[in-house]
């Protein structure tokens, strides 16, 4: 399976590509550009085109065919192989402009010879030449018509990319972000040197005599070229073709062949981890451990471990090997139809699923293609659907979906989309918006809004009347594979810089059009004054200390102004007289109280207040959060100077296993923030923990990644082959 | 992908994206609760007039599927059953009389399904009798004991619903006293946050709401919501409906803002209302215990050994040969583009979304008034004309921090009732995600002849023959019920899962059997007799691009007679292909051992050189 080609990039660096006038960017470094960006998207493609790169016009030689003083001042560069970073940073540094001229033409003649004999006995769908000269040099166009025609013979593509176009028009005009003052001003006739109009004809005459009249079309200026290669490449797949039939009833079969052909792409790669100084993967290990629930954390061998699923508050075993025994079986591949219905009764809400396969007959078939047609045709006039059952293999969940009909210009297929489940569907009941009192817009509001929508019109008119749409999402690039190869690119070739801003083509792609935008603006002005909308300042949640604490005749006001620690305690024990106990409007203060007043003993105090800390995290809001966090405050600073350390790391380490089931992650972040951590060795004797553990205490293992990539058996769809290979 | 959540999280969260960033802008905390407070007097046991079943023996059946439908969807949910009027009593403090707790607000489970199914039934109604009885009722004290129920739970409750199931309307039977203490009680309740719904049943002389109940429950959530509905259920499909509708708590997965340029921005929330239900994940459990065990991951250096926090890492990714190292702040920062949030780009007819520009399930907004007041006006003038002018909205969704933008059609949906009054479909926009180009992937079409009109007319009566009517909730997803099924099977001791009934296969025999002779029909019309759908492909067989015309029939690949006689002569038989020697030999009927070319060649010289 080869779709690939092999192609030779063929750049002039002769004196004359370094003239520029002054201000603007001689064509040489326009050229560099248009090679660079070009490699780059290929490394990035991942494709396996092969790129090979022949300069002429250099002070040196290096090519096959050089002989007798034939062939020079052409380097072969590089030989056909993949392109890769080497090839970029080369060009980036190595790619001089050189102080001699070549012919282009015998630059061709190397390109080809190199084309030929690199590509010997690989298979590539297209050998293809791409030439960037400024054609200003004396040509032999004797062997112009052996060239062609070898050209031909060999099934060689070219492509030339010149600094002015070909014909007189700029064509390349309008696009903002050219690389800045461009060589738009060398215009055929005018300011070209009778080589460069010689030249010119000549590469009219190859590339019709080669293409015809398309031939022409393979010719561009540096600019035109730039703007479009600053785009990296789609994700390309090869299309899966997924063999089936087609059922109705028992005895009704059609042979039929599924395609993907909407689906959400993702990024080919996922990012390793590797190690922060070495940058090496095999620098770190990852390791997981099962471990039992209780305080010790007890280490449980994986082999100990058995599976089982959560049915209600039970968790019932069920070993994998029951498992599979008892699961649903399908029996394997089918498209069955079991019904047809009204296409209206199918809501595009709910389709379900993450794609839609395209069904035609199966290839070179014209009995199934017929049948196929016939249905297409029936299902088509009478506006319905076919409903089916589809299971792409054995080894898949069984699907229920619709399948439409679709007939194109060119060719009819139907359009499977998956349907839901009655489980995957959710009855919820919203307070309606029509007939409203309080909501329903007034006559006024309703013609600010008709405005607007007409001001808004992403669809016009053009010339002939035929509308256009001018904003088409199905013609954007998605941004996040743009915005991440960009970043690569740059961190790739410039490993210590920060990552470079969003590229502003690609920020504007994704901005409303300014024609619109310029449109909008009255109609919005006049929705901002017929509707007020306004900010609701977020009340805090009404919550009565009743509902937190279960009584709330002990507690006037929650709401303290934080003072001084020394100043309040004395406050407090004029205020409170003798404190028993750890009450919930200060606990703070009450702890530090019983344990200087030694009313109680120091374990029970710890206790008082630790039961404070789970009511209040019981809460879990951040008001809360940064009274436990005080209370754990509190709670360490007495027992570092009490040189007891063991209750509150015991209690930490309860605490910390417990943030996941109870969600407290938030919460645990704010005493990462604070550094509350355990109470180490250096600071009390007695403490078990060495500083370091107390340092690593507070984070998380990454969890993340392992959950990142949820085990899934029932995926399998039409492109897993192709994902597997 | 779509899993249903585990823990404490809100199970409308998305989980399609990367699951490391959880943290939108909004999260709700807490678990659901949902009480059934039922009546346990004689009158629920009265069989209506067919003679089927009771009040109580439907409310039972009712209570029976929220049960298992909780155990699947949303486990993590409390609920509790509560009898009044009853003989026995048993609550916490055994403090009230004639109030039964059956059971307590927890999490339903396996045994708690089997408390259930005791109560079912004439044998249910024996049993009801014998353990609980009917006595004295004193909604009051019932209403009480319910509100201990939620204060002696410990967790967070994020949302409380009592329901009371009935066919009294008035149960004191005029006692002004009791009266006035279950008013009381209701109105304690509902202060803590409690909802209070009747589900009020057929009664002969009809249920009067406002004799009573009308104080009891809840108000409507807004003035407009239907509040009560007049007419009780009769039967338990209504009944269940209705106790589904209120049962689930709808809760938006996020609430983001709308900008529609210019500083014009309102509030909605954003609603998941399909997604893929998927079994949920296994739990590892302890082979000796069953007691569940958790994975603990972390990595360390594999020289030195020492474990490596998350500053000690990186991330890398391979691209031309060269390794590009980045931070993973930076990972995160190269998804972000903007805030969260939908941003309008414009408006386009609705012919213009695309059939087949589906990537995901859609999703539902509606406005929130208590983010930004006001937003609900423009955004219902907002649907109302987007639904006029038959266009949808397009916006820019960035659904929260560190997530690239996809665009998204906002398609109006207006407000649907069903005959009876309730809502069919809720109003607001549908957000439907468009692809972007590289989802598009380039096929190259098959092109083939196409239909007569004769053939498409018969395929047309097939259709007419096999039409249905089709509804969204129809089929159940088979992998899941078998799964249940079999945990049910081995949570309840059965003896073997009951059986599923697979809606996902075709009725074959009745599909057959309204076709007919169409079927056959349909084939002699379009297929040649030899022509076998159902086999493997014949050997592929280059046809000049068929340029569309109708079905010609293509020359077989067959060789004459002398031709071969030929081969066999010169034993250039060889040169021949297999499926040709194949053709052969079926042509002059000659049966072959092997398939092997030699054994047909063998084959054929025996055969042409007698």
């Amino acid at each position: 399976m080869s779709s690939s080609s092999a192609l030779v990039l063929c750049m002039d660096v002769g004196f004359s590509m370094s003239n520029s006038e002054p201000g603007q960017e001689p064509p040489f470094e326009q050229a560099k550009k248009v090679i660079q960006k070009f490699v780059q998207r290929q490394v990035f493609a991942e494709n396996k085109d092969e790129v090979g790169l022949v300069l002429f016009g250099t002070d040196g030689t290096k090519n096959r065919l050089a002989k007798d003083g034939q062939y020079e001042n052409i380097t072969v560069h590089r030989h056909l192989m993949m392109p890769d970073f080497e090839l970029l940073e080369e060009i980036e540094s190595e790619l001089q402009p050189g102080g001699q001229q070549a012919d282009w033409l015998d630059a061709l003649v190397v390109c080809m010879d190199l084309l030929q004999q690199e590509t010997m006995g690989k298979k590539f769908e297209r050998l293809n030449i791409v030439l960037l000269t400024d054609l200003n040099v004396q040509t032999s166009a004797d062997q112009l018509d052996v060239i062609i025609n070898s050209l031909k013979k060999a099934g060689i593509t070219l492509q030339f990319f010149l600094p002015f176009p070909l014909d007189g028009e700029d064509r390349a005009d309008g696009g903002g972000d050219g690389p800045g003052p461009s060589a738009a001003s060398a215009r055929p006739g005018k300011g070209l040197s009778s080589q460069q109009t010689q030249g010119l004809e000549m590469v009219k005459n190859i590339m019709t005599s080669l293409e015809e009249e398309d031939g022409l079309e393979e010719v561009h200026t540096f600019r035109d070229a730039l703007e479009k290669l600053s785009i990296f490449k789609r994700i390309d797949r090869r299309p899966m073709a997924w063999p089936c039939q087609l059922t109705i009833g028992s005895s009704l079969t059609i042979r039929i062949v599924g395609y993907k052909a909407v689906t959400e792409e993702k990024v080919k790669k996922s990012w390793t981890i590797v190690d922060a100084q070495s940058h090496q993967r095999d620098d770190v290990k990852r390791e997981t451990v099962y471990c039992l629930n209780d305080d010790d954390e007890t280490e449980v061998q994986k082999d100990d471990t058995i599976q089982g699923f959560r049915y209600g508050s039970d968790i019932v075993p069920f070993s994998k090997v029951d498992e599979d025994q008892m699961k649903y079986k399908s029996d394997g591949k089918c498209f069955s139809v079991l019904g047809f219905t009204k296409q209206e009764l199918i809501r595009r809400h709910q389709f379900m699923g993450s794609q839609v396969v395209k069904v035609f007959a199966a290839r070179d078939d014209e009995h199934a293609a017929v049948a196929l047609s016939a249905l297409i045709r029936a299902l088509d006039s009478l506006k319905m659907a076919a409903i089916v059952r589809y299971a792409y293999d054995r080894r898949s969940n069984p699907q229920v979906g619709a399948a439409f009909p679709c007939i194109k210009e060119k060719y009819e297929c139907l359009l499977y989309v998956q349907l839901p489940f009655m489980e995957d569907l959710r009855q919820f009941t919203f307070p309606m918006l029509e007939n409203n009192k309080k909501f329903t817009p007034s006559e006024s509001q309703l013609s600010a809004a008709d405005a607007l929508i007409d001001s808004m019109m992403l669809v016009e008119k053009d010339e002939d009347g035929e509308s256009v749409d001018v904003f088409k999402v199905n013609h954007i690039p998605n941004p996040q594979f743009q915005r991440l190869f960009q970043c690569l690119h740059h961190r790739g070739v410039n490993p210590d810089d920060p990552l470079p801003p969003v590229e502003p083509w690609l920020k504007r792609a994704l901005e409303r059009p300014q024609a619109v935008s310029a449109r909008c603006q009255a109609p919005l002005q006049d929705v901002k004054t017929k509707f007020p909308l306004k900010v609701v300042v977020k009340k805090k949640e009404q919550k009565t200390s009743a509902d937190v604490f279960g009584s709330s005749a002990d507690e006037p006001d929650a709401k303290r102004v934080k003072v001084d620690e020394e100043m309040e305690f004395n406050l407090a024990e004029i205020a409170a007289g003798n404190i028993t106990s750890v009450g919930s409007v200060n606990p703070v203060r009450d702890f530090c109280a019983l344990v200087r007043q030694k009313t109680v003993s120091f374990d029970q105090a710890c206790q008082q207040l630790t039961h404070r800390i789970e009511q209040l995290l019981g809460n879990r809001s951040p008001e809360y959060y940064m009274k436990s966090i005080a209370c754990i405050q509190a709670f360490r600073d007495q027992s570092v100077s009490s040189g007891n350390a063991e209750l509150f790391n015991s209690y930490m380490q309860s605490l910390k296993r417990s943030v996941p089931d109870r969600n407290l992650q938030e919460f645990w972040d704010l005493l990462i923030q604070d550094a509350l951590t355990l109470i180490s060795k250096d600071e009390v004797d007695g403490s078990t923990i060495s500083k370091q553990d107390a340092n690593q205490f507070l984070a998380f293992e990454q969890k993340e990644e392992v959950q990142a990539a949820p085990v899934q058996e029932d995926t399998g769809d039409v492109d897993d082959l192709l994902d597997m290979m | 992908m779509a899993e249903w959540r585990q823990y404490y999280q809100n199970e409308d969260d998305e989980v399609e994206e990367d699951e490391e960033d959880s943290g939108g802008d909004y999260k709700i905390s807490g678990r659901d609760s949902l009480v059934f407070l039922v009546d346990a007097s004689k009158e629920m046991f009265i069989k209506s007039e067919d003679g089927e079943t009771s009040n109580f023996d439907m409310t039972m059946q009712c209570v029976r599927s929220v049960y298992t439908s909780k155990i699947i969807s949303s486990d993590k949910d409390l609920v509790a059953l509560v009898f009044y009027g009853t003989e026995q009593s048993k609550n916490p403090r055994n403090s009230f009389k004639h109030v039964y707790v059956y059971h307590d607000l927890d999490s339903p489970g396996s045994q708690r399904v089997l408390d259930i199914d005791k109560l079912l039934g004439e044998k249910g109604a024996q049993f009801a009798e014998k353990t609980i009885g009917s006595g004295e009722t004193s909604l009051g004290e019932a209403l009480w004991c319910c509100s201990n129920l939620y204060s002696d739970i410990k967790l967070r409750l994020s949302h409380k619903r009592l329901m009371i199931f009935t066919c009294r309307d008035d149960p004191h039977g005029g006692d002004g006293a009791k009266d006035r203490q279950a008013r009381t009680k209701a109105a304690d309740l509902k202060e803590t946050g409690v909802v209070i719904d009747l589900m009020h049943l057929t009664k002969p002389g009809g249920f009067d709401v406002s004799l009573f109940f009308c104080d009891i429950v809840s108000p409507p959530e807004d003035e407009s919501e239907l509040g009560l509905q007049i007419e009780p259920c009769r039967k338990l499909e209504d009944l269940q409906k209705r106790v589904r509708a209120k049962e689930l708590k709808k809760r938006s997965q996020s609430r983001l803002t709308f900008s529609l340029g210019e500083g014009v921005n309102l509030a909605v929330g954003v609603y998941v209302l399909a997604r893929t239900a998927t079994k949920p994940s296994a739990v590892k459990l302890h082979r000796d215990t069953n007691e569940p065990v958790r994975t603990k991951t972390r990595y360390f250096h594999a020289h030195n050994g020492g474990i490596l926090l998350p500053n000690d890492m990186k991330r890398a990714q391979v691209y031309g040969k060269k390794q590009i190292v980045m931070e993973k702040d930076e990972v995160d920062e190269i998804k972000k583009f903007d805030d969260p949030g939908l941003v309008l780009m414009g408006f386009k007819p609705m012919d213009r979304l695309k059939l087949h520009h589906h990537i995901r399930p859609a999703l539902f907004i509606y406005p929130e008034e208590e983010q930004i007041s006001g937003s609900s006006c423009v955004f219902t003038a907002l649907l109302l004309k987007c639904s006029e002018k038959n266009v949808f909205a397009l916006c820019r969704y960035i659904p929260r921090r560190n997530t690239p933008p996809r665009f998204v059609a906002l398609v109006p949906q207006r407000e649907e009732l069903d005959q009876s009054q309730t809502q069919a479909t809720p109003p607001g926009f549908n957000v439907i995600f468009l692809p972007f180009a590289d989802d598009i992937r380039t096929l190259d079409a098959h092109v083939g002849p196409t239909a007569s009109d004769e053939q498409v007319d018969k395929m047309k009566e097939i259709v007419h023959k096999l039409r249905f009517k089709y509804k969204s909730d129809s089929f159940e997803n088979p992998v899941l019920q078998q799964h249940y099924r079999n945990l049910e099977a081995l949570a309840l001791n059965m003896l073997e899962p009951e059986p599923i009934e697979d809606l996902t296969m075709p009725k074959v025999q009745m599909m057959d059997a309204r076709l007919g002779p169409l079927a056959q029909e349909f084939k002699d019309l379009v297929y040649p007799p030899d022509y076998n759908p159902e086999g493997k492909p014949a050997a592929k067989r280059k046809t000049a691009e068929s340029g569309g015309g109708a079905a010609e029939k293509k020359p077989k690949a067959e060789i004459s007679e002398e031709e071969l006689k030929n081969h066999v002569a010169n034993s250039t038989l060889g040169k021949l292909t297999v499926p040709v020697l194949k053709d052969a030999c079926k042509q002059f009927g000659i049966r072959t051992t092997g398939t092997k070319k030699q054994e047909l060649i063998d084959a054929l010289t025996m055969q042409l050189s007698k």
